[in-house]
């Protein structure tokens, strides 16, 4: 499915608020088989992470080594690049982790 | 006024990898047996309603019930009812309050799916469609979701990955003994483990297929199906639904689906039984960790204790006091999302029926079924009885 521009506009006002905050990773997977989409990323890891405003958050984890994929690691919410629009579409920015 | 519904007819299509067979074959197949067995035709009906997911993503036909009522032939109100994986129980649970309003005397409730005709990559698209914007923004598959809460279980509670494959082995084993499942070969607990992985702890055949299939069951009300003498009505003493957020992220824990449990209370209640009543399940195994879940979420076993239980073979068949997924679950039975939770209570009337075949289990008279969508967001559970 194509990337709504408009839906990218009304969608970045919701990640304000989480970037820069800090939490824990209470869950972790690494995918191999990935959607549509994301058919050049994977292997990526996915994580659940506890925000320290007690928030919760599901998103990749990046710049990251074997060992950090564990629950209990402390990771930092940041602002990467979510898919890959092709040659014609917007460029969607939204929430990551990466471990600290 | 209508006090109780009845399961006349009730039937499945083959489950599989069905390249030759169009949705509508599927659905003329499913919906002319489950009739048939019922001894009604078309012109007996009153109402269609139709569990459908991907027709509109996958298929692009966004215009399902008037697909079926013209495959039938018929002129009667029809609606196509979607939640995800738990659309073949919604349609259920909306074909049974439509026989207790009063308004209709005979229903046909059909779930549905054609998923094989497409790359992997576009079905496991078209199904994150049931998860949150958050999940798929972050590029989070429907195994990727179930291996967080598996990953969370194993945490909390010390459940293996042996354990987990101990569901699939029981799932393969069970489908062995069904003619319409879609893999009937055996698996082992090494040749689970060793499968490749598709989402860490996950492997592939700790993984539900993708599918293709359709069931139908007719419900009528009690007064219709108590006049019927060469049929043997199965009643449903409870249809109970509940939900929770869509995405992972909004919920208090991993380790249970807060819907499950709700809607389970709510249909023990109904039916005025106990957990320890049910002599046979049909339970959302759409990951092997989604078993252990369920049998914890509706409260057959203590929190934490089903993995041991099942991989001792205690929910197996000929072994087990409860037994747990005797049409190989959507494990080893296959997973065509919308057909799924009809499939479940076609697998209840024949076992309440005591024609369940080799997987027959003996003396059941409680059965019970447990269809979720998405990670949880929605349960939707079935009580059946013999009498």
């Amino acid at each position: 499915m194509s990337i709504s521009p408009v839906k990218v506009w009304r969608n970045q006002k919701k990640t304000n608020h989480i970037l820069g905050k800090a939490g824990r990773i209470l869950s972790y997977t690494l995918i191999y088989v990935p959607p549509l989409g994301f058919e050049n990323e994977a292997p990526y890891p996915v994580v659940l992470v506890e925000l320290e405003d007690a928030a919760k958050y599901t998103a990749q984890l990046v710049d990251y080594d074997e060992k950090n994929l564990q629950i209990g690691q402390k990771v930092i919410a940041v602002l990467r690049k979510t898919r890959n629009p092709g040659l014609e579409g917007i460029i969607p920015y939204g929430i990551k982790f990466k471990p600290i | 006024m209508i006090k109780k519904v009845a399961v006349l007819g009730a039937a499945t299509t083959k489950f599989g990898e069905l390249w030759h067979t169009s949705p509508r074959m599927l659905i003329k197949e499913s919906v002319g047996q489950a009739l048939e067995n019922s001894h009604l035709s078309p012109t007996d009906i009153d109402a269609i309603f139709v569990g459908n997911m991907l027709s509109g993503i996958l298929g692009g036909q966004e215009h399902l019930g008037a697909f079926v009522s013209e495959e039938l032939g018929l002129n009667i109100p029809a609606v196509k009812i979607e939640g995800a994986c738990a659309s073949g129980g919604l349609a259920v649970h909306t074909g049974v309050n439509s026989i207790l309003s009063g308004n209709y005397q005979k229903v046909i409730v059909v779930g549905v799916e054609k998923m094989t005709d497409h790359k992997p990559e576009e079905t496991t698209q078209a199904l994150m469609g049931a998860g949150s914007d958050e999940e798929r923004t972050a590029g989070a598959t429907f195994p990727s979701l179930y291996a967080l809460i598996a990953r969370a279980h194993m945490k909390e509670y010390g459940t293996t990955e042996e354990q987990m494959a101990a569901v699939s082995v029981k799932n393969h084993y069970h489908a062995s003994l069904n003619g319409k499942a879609q893999f009937t070969f055996p698996v082992t607990i090494e040749k689970v483990l060793n499968s490749p992985c598709i989402a860490s702890p996950l492997k592939l055949l700790d993984c539900s297929p993708v599918s293709d299939g359709s069931a139908a069951v007719i419900l009528s009300s009690d007064d219709f199906a108590r006049k019927q003498k060469n049929i043997k009505p199965v009643w449903i003493a409870a249809s109970q639904v509940a939900t929770d957020s869509l995405g992972l992220s909004r919920r208090k824990t991993l380790t249970s689906l807060n819907s499950a449990v709700l809607a389970s209370q709510k249909a023990y209640k109904k039916a005025g039984i106990k957990p320890l009543d049910i002599d046979v399940a049909e339970v959302h195994d759409c990951f092997t960790i989604a078993e252990i879940i369920a049998m914890e979420d509706l409260n057959f076993f203590k929190k934490g204790q089903a993995a041991e239980i099942i991989a001792r073979g205690e929910t197996t068949l000929g072994q087990g006091r409860l037994v747990v997924n005797t049409s190989g679950g959507l494990k080893a039975s296959g997973h065509p999302v919308g057909a799924t939770g009809v499939k479940q209570i076609v697998e209840i009337v024949n076992q309440l029926r005591n024609e369940g075949g080799k997987k027959q289990v003996k003396g059941a008279k409680i059965g019970l079924t447990h269809n979720v969508g998405g990670t949880g967001a929605t349960a939707v559970i079935h009580i059946l009885r013999s009498s």
